[in-house]
């Protein structure tokens, strides 16, 4: 058991370690392909110490290592260490898992990037995973919020890697600034929640928890704002503008951060203080809400996108709605198995994609088709993927997805939980449009893709596999969707509520029902897509323009925040500098005219000094 | 006769000597007006010396005769100077400070 | 009109005498020998004030010293011009304005409070007591005076080395 800490400790200081060498060492970080692997032994050595943590935890029974920091003058204000328990260690496996795979992919799909910028690449995996790692065992708010903030640098980063792209570099501001807006309500909340407890120790809060302290009553307001940083890195409804737009890294990038790992840390941050939210049910009962109408709401999106990674980035919104809404419902665990079960097949998704869009450099579905013939691996892999993500029995996603069901409605969130079903059959349909279009067919004549990232200038007619260092993390990622949608098969875990028995089918049903439209839909074309547009021109054309949201944040960006700075800008510039300007024009011009007096010729100054002293006798003498 | 004759007889060497340093071109003759100045001085301290009975007057005198000596000496040197570096010793051609 | 008088009034005639023909001269070389004029005239002054230490030093260090130097200078700087230095004046209404202004100030000054201390009976060696005070109560001075000396006879070398 004293293993555990010592284990997670090491996880976590791996990649620290590994990113240190990569930011110090520049020699080796410019070398390219050695950095990378320096990254990836790392990482691996970071699984290691993962799994032997989980391995060696006991249930119910948290290890602590911690130092301290920041002492005052009675105590210490904070410490700094690890918080090692069953459920921070499953994270942490997840987080090095995915990690360690996408490093490894990364090595494939960067395969054409320059040294120094691989290097840097490798630089920021390693920052992001120390940074999420530390995150994920934080014993303390203080030590949580140092390490969000810091994934959501690597973020902005990461999004930004091709920083010459404009788009990139827009796409890496957005997501940084709309994080932003959400972690502003998460410090101020921090520092509420301090200043009734005393406290930012976890352990502390949840023994004041349990023994049901008057310092924790009516906190609402301050889980909200909690809440609300938890909903702009989870990208909660309306946070989520940022995710889309974060495809515009590399997809490795989108795999790890913007879809297993970084995302889920909203997720994981009420999972982890649920017992802080249950203390606030209003509160908790408004994430459900949210939760679920984002799933549903990004669904419908997901419908319409043609990019695939954008299908991805609004599944990953649609899902952490999902997580979020059973997290409302008051079944913190049900939320959190799908959080884990998702990180693994929507990591697999998205790097399934990245083969695709590294094999015919295009991330426009239409532009793709009948790759089922010359990518057989990946089409299996994405189709394992996308019937996890659907909700088909003995895949990862099917038991997760049924828990959230099952936790709403046992919640008493009847109308989200019909949102959550819409949304389920929604995701089935939209995923499955993605695989028959895709993966089916023949490629259109007319590419219109956006230009591609891992750009070889090949077309869909000659796409083949991916190289080999990719394909095996498919396949490692498929066969764990795989084996732990059976390994739940096999052993159902015991639920904390009662899942009513209609549940099971109804899932199984609106999965198969979507995925039954789809093939109308598409392949069978029994009902055009045109005419199914037409039928939804109203949803249809909100969803293409993304229900003006987007619009919505620029107007208000426009018209409040850049007309404010527009008044201000025009205060600072016409009446601060211009009292400013017209006081040293004043200064300037009777510093010309007074320079005449100094004609440096020594007779004036003798001159001036007798008129000084005439003037002094004469002075003295008025007075009388 | 009275310490005031002494004083108006100084105070109007005192004045011819700026008059001088006024109005000169040369640079010497700015110095020959300042000793003139430097003169009158002199004879004030040395006639309130007399009447009010104290020597500090007089040693004070001994000690600005010399002080001039060496000033006068100084000066010269930099007229010599400036006669080597501008070639001029009209006062009105250097305005090094002109603002 | 005491014999004291006519000697006073003789020797301020003399002085303001060549006092203005130092500054209203134009050749300069006449300009020094009417300072030396007025520099013995000056001395004089001294010597009416009983002070004979004083116009002996005035003598010595003045009209000869500093005339010696002027001249050297005056021959030295014609030399480098190659050519005559006349003297001319500027804005003499000017300088004449303020100079008597200053004057009248000055007199003014007087008139409206007259000093009329006695003239106090001589006591002693004036001379003695110079020298005593000088090496007892301003011996610092005087030393410092010394250095005063080393400084300016180092600063005319700089100043007057030849070119290198």
């Amino acid at each position: 058991m004293a293993a555990t800490g010592d284990y997670a400790l090491w996880a976590w200081l791996a990649p620290g370690l590994s990113f240190l060498l990569l930011s110090l060492v520049v020699p080796l970080r410019r070398s390219g392909r050695p950095a990378a692997w320096l990254s990836i032994v790392f990482s691996a050595g970071a699984l290691v110490g993962a799994i032997l943590a989980w391995r060696a935890t006991v249930p119910d029974m948290a290890r602590r290592i911690l130092w301290e920091w920041i002492p005052v003058e009675d105590g210490v204000l904070t410490s700094v260490g690890v918080l090692a328990d069953a459920d921070s260690t499953l994270m942490l496996i997840l987080v090095a898992l995915v990690s360690f795979l996408v490093q490894l992919y990364s090595l494939g799909y960067l395969a054409d990037e320059p040294p120094a910028s691989l290097g840097r690449y490798y630089a920021y995996q390693s920052l992001f995973a120390f940074s999420m790692m530390g995150l994920v065992l934080a014993p303390n708010f203080v030590q949580l919020f140092i390490c969000w903030e810091l994934v959501g640098l690597c973020s902005y980063l990461l999004i930004g890697y091709w920083y010459q792209r404009p788009e990139a570099a827009r796409a890496a501001v957005k997501a940084f600034w709309v994080t932003k807006a959400g972690d502003v309500g998460f410090l101020i909340g921090i520092v509420m929640l301090w200043s009734r407890t005393g406290t930012f120790d976890f352990s502390d809060l949840f023994a004041m928890a349990q023994g049901g302290s008057d310092a924790l009553t009516g906190i609402a307001l301050v889980m909200f704002f909690i809440y609300l940083g938890a909903a702009g890195k989870s990208a909660q409804f309306p946070f989520h503008i940022w995710l889309p737009d974060a495809m515009e890294g590399p997809t490795p990038v989108s795999a790890l951060i913007h879809a297993a790992t970084m995302v889920t840390a909203g997720v994981y941050l009420l999972f982890r203080t649920s017992f802080l939210f249950e203390q606030a049910p209003e509160v908790l009962h408004a994430v459900g809400w949210i939760g679920a109408f984002t799933a549903l709401f990004a669904a419908t999106l997901a419908c319409v996108q043609a990019d695939i990674k954008r299908v991805l980035a609004y599944s990953t919104v649609s899902q952490l709605g999902y997580m979020m809404a059973a997290i409302g419902a008051g079944f913190a665990s049900a939320g959190f198995l799908h959080l884990l079960t998702h990180g693994v097949f929507k990591a697999l998704l998205f790097l399934a994609a990245g083969a695709v869009i590294h094999a015919v450099a295009s991330n426009d579905i239409f532009a793709m088709g009948g790759l089922a013939r010359r990518m057989p691996q990946t089409f299996v892999v994405f189709l394992i993927g996308t019937l996890s993500l659907a909700g088909i029995p003995f895949f990862a996603g099917f038991f997760s997805k049924e828990e959230i069901l099952g936790a709403t409605w046992a919640g008493g969130l009847t109308l989200p939980f019909a949102m959550l079903v819409l949304a389920a059959f929604l995701t089935a349909f939209y995923m499955f449009r993605v695989v028959f279009i895709a993966f089916f067919g023949s490629p259109a004549a007319v590419a219109t893709g956006a230009p591609a990232h891992g750009a070889h200038g090949r077309d869909a007619g000659h796409a083949h596999d991916a190289p080999p260092i990719m394909t095996v993390v498919l396949w490692v990622l498929a066969l764990l969707a795989v084996t732990i949608g059976i390994g739940f098969a096999r052993s159902h875990p015991e639920s904390e509520f009662v899942v009513p028995g209609f549940i099971t089918p109804l899932a199984i049903g609106v999965a198969v029902g979507g995925i039954a439209l789809a093939t109308v839909v598409y392949p069978l074309r029994w009902i055009s897509p045109d005419w199914l547009a037409r039928r939804l021109a109203a949803l249809n054309e909100a969803a293409h323009e993304r229900f003006w949201l987007d619009d919505l944040f620029a107007l208000a960006y426009r018209s409040g925040i850049l007309g404010l700075s527009r008044i201000v800008g025009w205060f600072d510039r016409y009446i601060v500098d211009g009292i400013l300007n017209v006081l040293s024009a004043w200064t300037l011009t009777a510093g010309d005219r007074l320079r005449r007096v100094q004609s440096g010729q020594v007779q004036d100054y003798i001159y001036g000094i007798a008129l000084g002293v005439l003037l002094v006798m004469v002075l003295l003498r008025w007075p009388r | 006769m009275t310490l005031q004759a002494y004083l108006t007889l100084a105070a109007m060497l005192f004045c011819i000597g700026l008059f001088g340093v006024m109005t000169r071109r040369n640079t010497i003759g700015i110095l020959l007006g300042i000793e003139l100045m430097l003169n009158a001085v002199n004879i004030n301290l040395v006639a309130f010396a007399r009447f009010r009975g104290d020597v500090a007057g007089m040693v004070f005198t001994v000690f600005t005769i010399c002080i001039t000596v060496a000033e006068v000496a100084l000066g010269l040197a930099l007229v010599i100077l400036i006669y080597r570096i501008r070639r001029t010793a009209v006062a009105d051609h250097l305005d090094l400070l002109r603002g | 009109m005491t014999l004291e008088s006519i000697a006073f009034g003789g020797l301020a005639v003399v002085l303001l005498a060549s006092a203005l023909a130092v500054v209203l001269t134009r050749n300069l070389f006449h300009s020094v020998l009417y300072l030396a004029l007025s520099l013995v005239a000056t001395a004089g002054l001294f010597l009416s004030l009983d002070a004979e230490f004083l116009a002996a030093i005035q003598l010595l260090l003045y009209a000869g010293g500093v005339v010696t130097i002027v001249v050297f200078a005056i021959v030295v700087t014609e030399r480098l011009v190659g050519d005559r230095i006349t003297q001319t004046s500027r804005q003499l209404l000017a300088g004449f304005g303020i100079a008597g202004a200053l004057l009248v100030a000055i007199i003014a000054v007087f008139r409206r409070a007259p000093l009329t201390i006695p003239r106090p009976p001589m006591s002693g060696d004036l001379t003695r007591t110079i020298g005593e005070s000088v090496l007892t109560t301003y011996v610092l001075p005087f030393e410092l005076l010394g250095v005063l000396f080393l400084v300016a006879l180092v600063g005319a070398l700089y100043f007057a080395r030849p070119d290198d």
